[in-house]
């Protein structure tokens, strides 16, 4: 483990190294599968991941003779929907363009797509980049934002999933035979292509992770990279600092996370460099890579790029979106991530860092809201605080997200509220906390159960402190005498005669009054 | 014995209704036909007696539970063999599909079938429809029931001579070109191409998605007219289908046309190759046109001179893209022993496809690729809004214009075989409309002096003028008084 650190640590080391001279242009392709919707993009098929090979296929997803695709509108709304959360131009008149080329996994040997007139276009992101590695920012430790500006966004079909059987690792070298698989074939993916402003790894990936937040604030994917129906391609070439003309680019695939997004492009900007530092040329292909060997390796070179020979639709009639139209999908546009972030802030006084971190995941946004709300605007800042530390802490170890966890926003709110209103120490909300967290009880039942409510009974207090103040004559005296600090020594007395349920607020304001009065 | 020739799609289902005979006896009639005169014609790739016996079983049960009967109960129709149905094999007249079996319906199959026809088979065709004479059929030629050494014209040569020989009294076609009115003049049959959209396309196997459209053969308009009704109207499963009120028809085929606009179209009268019994057989329509009351005139369309070649580079770049869903690897021809993928797409498809089929995917090919794009496609999209202006300028004065269909008789078998170019000519009165996208019929006008062939008048209207061409059809019929039964077959009877 630790050694597997280190490697990466020297990695780090190495781009950074890179990036002193070098200079990264790298723009991305983002392929998202619309897997909310109810049916494929064409016919009435449902959307689901996996299942039972070619059992949700109808004659149009599977390019039967005479079959017609028909346009599925919500992945249109969708798609335009996307195109207004991320700052774009929605055309007011489109239509989808056939993309021909032969493949096993296309029932139709051309994919239904857009070409020179994809739904949106000229949007952009602005992201904020943690403190990162190398130039173009000269204090590498501060945080900046960048914008990333996108130059489209279409929507066209999937693909089925090829099965190669016989090889290694299901690829297809050396495999005798393979299979395909149509349940994917027509689903609804959106392709959004920024334009080459991307510097650095760590740009690409919050730029993709902000993204993927948008796509799961609109409902429009489960955004799952491992499952595939988020997909990032990265194009990257890199060119001596200071240099105007772009370098040779390489085309990099199978980047499964966002991790391995960062890696990928690491790895291939070192090695761009080190090519060309060693009188090497790049070469422009498209590279595969390889998360276990942390490498790139050539799939296959431009020389063999098809000609695509798109055309217009011809079974389908262009699509015109009326201003008004546009305006109502607009108007459906939920509160987008920064927006929260910045409502978090200011109307519930959260710390800006608070609020973002809160905001990076749609599930402890709601569930912090939720609890908000029922402890209060006032307690929201304790409940963000037990959420950030107690509560994260307590997921990361389970391994599981908030919506997964059986702690719910009501039961920490309670938890907030015990300790606003002193029924127990904040030291005793995080023994309540592990045993809510444990048995899923609510905390006022835990906190009754377990005997633990703090008293704030001045009565009962005052009667142990005179009987402590009694038993240390000595202390007395010497507190009396000007040894102020020994009034710990007392409230830690005082608490070990209530089993630390005291209050220590009410132990210190009765020991202050019946020793220094 | 019921003779089919002599009775009208109207006089069957009246005749079912009423107990005159059974729609199982019509069909008998219906299959006995084909059984005497298929050898000759061959104008069917698969008869269907099964499926007929069974519609009709179902007719003759509706009757006896004295329910209210369909338009077209127990009425013996085929279609060409590019549309779908359960059942059946869609083969396109291709290798490619020889085994292929319809795994659903298309959408004006099951129209007509639901308004109480008898489907009796499934028709010969140009390969994929590409063709004007039926011999691009991988399963033979169909061969003219008015002279068995003639074609019948094409794509759908076979559902026009299964129609004109009486071995149904309904086929559909399909008519990306002139597919079916080019057949419906060569053979004597009323042929009516209806306006883009208005028959649902799904389930017919695409040859040019912005061209094709369904169409039915009849040897009586108003046939056509009632068969029109039953496939037409929007399907939600074919997204370029029009959502319009539905529309009866027959409802116009006795108004006459006194008053009617009628343009005869002379720029295309006087087009080379347009042989003069035709040309005189148009002017002889306006005439009688004039005689029946209408206000006849005459236009030009200009543009329409570059309708032929506008039309080769559109088809068939949209069919190269169609058909390279027929790659062996979910159905249809596969070669068994490919050495990989490629090989298995190149082998499959160089087999399954005939040589007039492989022309078109390259050619279509060709003028897709990059940089040849805008000096054909983009030209050829010019010409085609082109002509639609034109179509629109002369619909300003006109309510239909006249034309020749075809501008010869039916040739010879194998006598254009060899000449894609002058085949490709067969069609230059009819490529214009589907470019344009609005309706035509072909409507039998008489034989020639010479050879006792049919001529037909092509009777053009706006986009959703069914109702008016049917009307001007109809009254044409009947001042026509033509013949439909080809003698020949009356001497194979």
């Amino acid at each position: 483990m630790s050694n597997r650190k280190e490697v990466r640590a020297v990695a780090k080391d190495r781009l950074a190294e890179v990036l002193q001279t070098w200079e990264a242009v790298i723009g991305l392709e983002i392929h998202t599968e619309l897997t909310t919707l109810a049916t494929k993009m064409f016919c009435g098929c449902p959307v689901a991941f996996g299942g039972e090979p070619n059992t949700r296929v109808c004659p149009v997803c599977l390019g039967m003779p005479g079959a017609l695709p028909v346009p599925n509108e919500a992945a249109i709304e969708a798609t335009v929907l996307a195109g207004l959360a991320t700052n774009c131009r929605i055309a007011a008149w489109s239509q989808f363009h056939r993309k021909n080329y032969f493949y096993p996994d296309m029932p139709k040997d051309y994919q239904i797509s857009q070409y020179d007139l994809p739904f949106c276009e000229d949007g952009h992101l602005d992201v904020d980049i943690g403190a990162v590695y190398g130039p173009p920012q000269p204090d590498q430790e501060s945080d900046y934002a960048t914008r990333i500006g996108i130059t489209r966004i279409h929507l066209e079909e999937d693909t089925g999933k090829m099965v190669h059987v016989g090889g290694s690792e299901g690829r297809i070298a050396g495999a005798t035979h393979s299979l395909v698989d149509f349940n994917r074939a027509g689903t609804g993916l959106i392709e959004l292509v920024t334009e080459p402003d991307i510097r650095t790894p760590e740009e690409a990936r919050r730029f993709a992770q902000k993204l993927r937040l948008i796509w799961l604030c609109l409902g429009i994917s489960d955004c799952n990279m491992e499952e595939g129906s988020m997909r990032v391609d990265a194009n990257v070439s890199v060119r001596r600092r200071g240099e105007g003309a772009l370098g040779v680019k390489a085309e990099v695939k199978n980047m499964n996370s966002f991790k391995s997004l960062h890696d990928a492009l690491a790895h291939e900007i070192v090695r761009q460099a080190e090519l060309l530092e060693s009188n090497g040329t790049v070469v422009q292909e498209t590279r595969h890579w390889d998360a276990g060997a942390k490498r790139t390796s050539s799939l296959r070179s431009k020389e063999e790029a098809h000609d695509y020979r798109y055309f217009p639709e011809p079974d389908m009639v262009p699509f015109e979106f009326a201003p008004e139209w546009v305006e109502s999908v607009r108007a459906r546009l939920p509160e987008l991530p920064d927006a929260r972030k910045t409502r978090l802030a200011s109307d519930l006084g959260l710390p800006v860092h608070d609020a973002t971190v809160l905001t990076s995941d749609l599930d402890m946004a709601d569930f912090f809201e939720e609890a908000a709300r029922i402890a209060g605007p006032e307690r929201a800042r304790q409940v963000s605080n037990i959420m950030l530390n107690e509560l994260s802490m307590h997921l990361n170890a389970a391994g599981i997200g908030v919506a997964a966890s059986r702690i719910s926003p009501a039961m920490i709110a309670e938890l907030v509220g015990l300790v606003d209103e002193g029924a127990i120490s904040s030291k005793q909300a995080k023994d309540v906390f592990a045993e809510m967290a444990e048995t899923g009880e609510a905390p006022g039942a835990i906190v009754e159960l377990r005997g633990m409510k703090q008293v704030s009974d001045t009565a009962v207090i005052e009667e142990v402190v005179e009987r402590v103040i009694a038993a240390n004559p000595g202390q007395v005296a010497q507190y009396q005498g000007g040894k102020a600090g020994l009034l710990g020594y007392f409230v830690g007395q005082v608490m070990r005669e209530m089993g630390g349920q005291a209050n220590p607020a009410v132990v210190n304001e009765v020991l202050k009054g019946k020793l220094d009065g | 014995m019921i003779d089919l020739s002599r009775l009208s799609a109207t006089q069957i289902r009246d005749g079912v209704a009423d107990g005159v005979f059974s729609a199982r006896e019509v069909t008998e009639a219906a299959l006995g036909r084909i059984d005497a005169l298929e050898p000759h014609i061959h104008a069917f790739n698969q008869v269907t007696p099964e499926l007929a016996y069974e519609a009709a079983a179902r007719i003759d049960e509706a009757v006896a539970s004295d329910v209210v009967l369909p338009p077209l109960a127990g009425v013996p129709v085929a279609v060409k063999d590019n549309m779908n149905l359960i059942g059946t094999r869609t083969t396109c007249s291709s290798r490619m599909l020889e085994n292929y079996e319809s795994v659903y319906d298309c959408t004006a199959v099951r129209r007509l079938l639901d308004a109480g026809a008898v489907p009796v088979g499934k028709c010969n065709l140009d390969e994929f429809a590409f063709g004007s004479s039926t011999e691009n059929s991988a399963f033979g030629p169909t061969r003219n029931p008015w002279d068995l050494d003639r074609v019948p014209g094409g794509s759908s040569g076979g559902s026009a001579a299964a129609v004109a020989a009486g071995m149904a009294s309904i086929s559909l076609g399909s008519d990306t070109g002139g597919s079916i009115r080019q057949p419906g003049s060569l053979t004597g049959t009323v042929a009516f191409k209806p306006t883009y959209g208005r028959v649902s396309r799904y389930g017919c196997v695409a040859f040019a998605s912005s061209l094709d459209q369904i169409g039915p053969f009849a040897r009586t308009v108003e046939d056509a007219a009632i068969a029109l009704n039953a496939i037409s109207g929007h399907d939600p499963m074919d997204a370029t289908s029009a959502d319009r009120p539905a529309e009866d028809f027959t409802a116009t085929l006795t108004d006459g046309v006194a008053g009617l606009r009628v343009g005869v179209v002379t720029d295309l009268l006087d087009a080379d190759g347009c042989a003069p019994e035709v040309r005189d057989t148009v002017r002889a329509a306006a005439e009688t046109f004039a005689a029946l009351g209408a206000e006849v005139g005459e236009v030009e369309l200009p543009s329409t001179a570059h309708g032929l070649s506008a039309y080769y580079v559109i088809a068939p770049a949209e069919a190269s893209s169609n058909l390279a869903r027929f790659d062996g690897i979910r159905y249809g021809h596969r070669v068994p022993d490919a050495e990989d993928v490629l090989d298995l797409y190149m082998r499959s498809r160089a087999e399954g496809f005939g040589p007039e089929t492989i022309r078109r995917i390259m050619l279509g090919t060709y003028v897709l690729s990059a940089g040849y794009y805008d000096a054909y496609y983009g030209q050829a999209q010019k010409a085609r809004t082109l002509i639609k202006q034109d179509f629109a300028s002369a619909f300003e004065r006109f309510d239909v214009l006249l034309t020749p269909t075809s501008p010869t008789v039916a040739f010879g078998i194998g006598e254009k075989a060899d000449d894609p170019l002058a085949m490709y000519l067969s069609d230059i009165y009819t490529i214009p409309v589907n470019l344009a996208g609005n309706c035509a019929v072909s409507v039998p006008a008489r034989l020639s002096e010479t050879e006792r062939l049919p001529i037909g008048l092509q009777i053009v209207g706006d986009y959703f003028a069914e109702p008016t061409v049917m009307r001007a059809a109809a009254a044409f019929e009947a001042a026509a008084g033509f013949d439909t039964t080809p003698p020949v077959v009356k001497e194979i009877q």
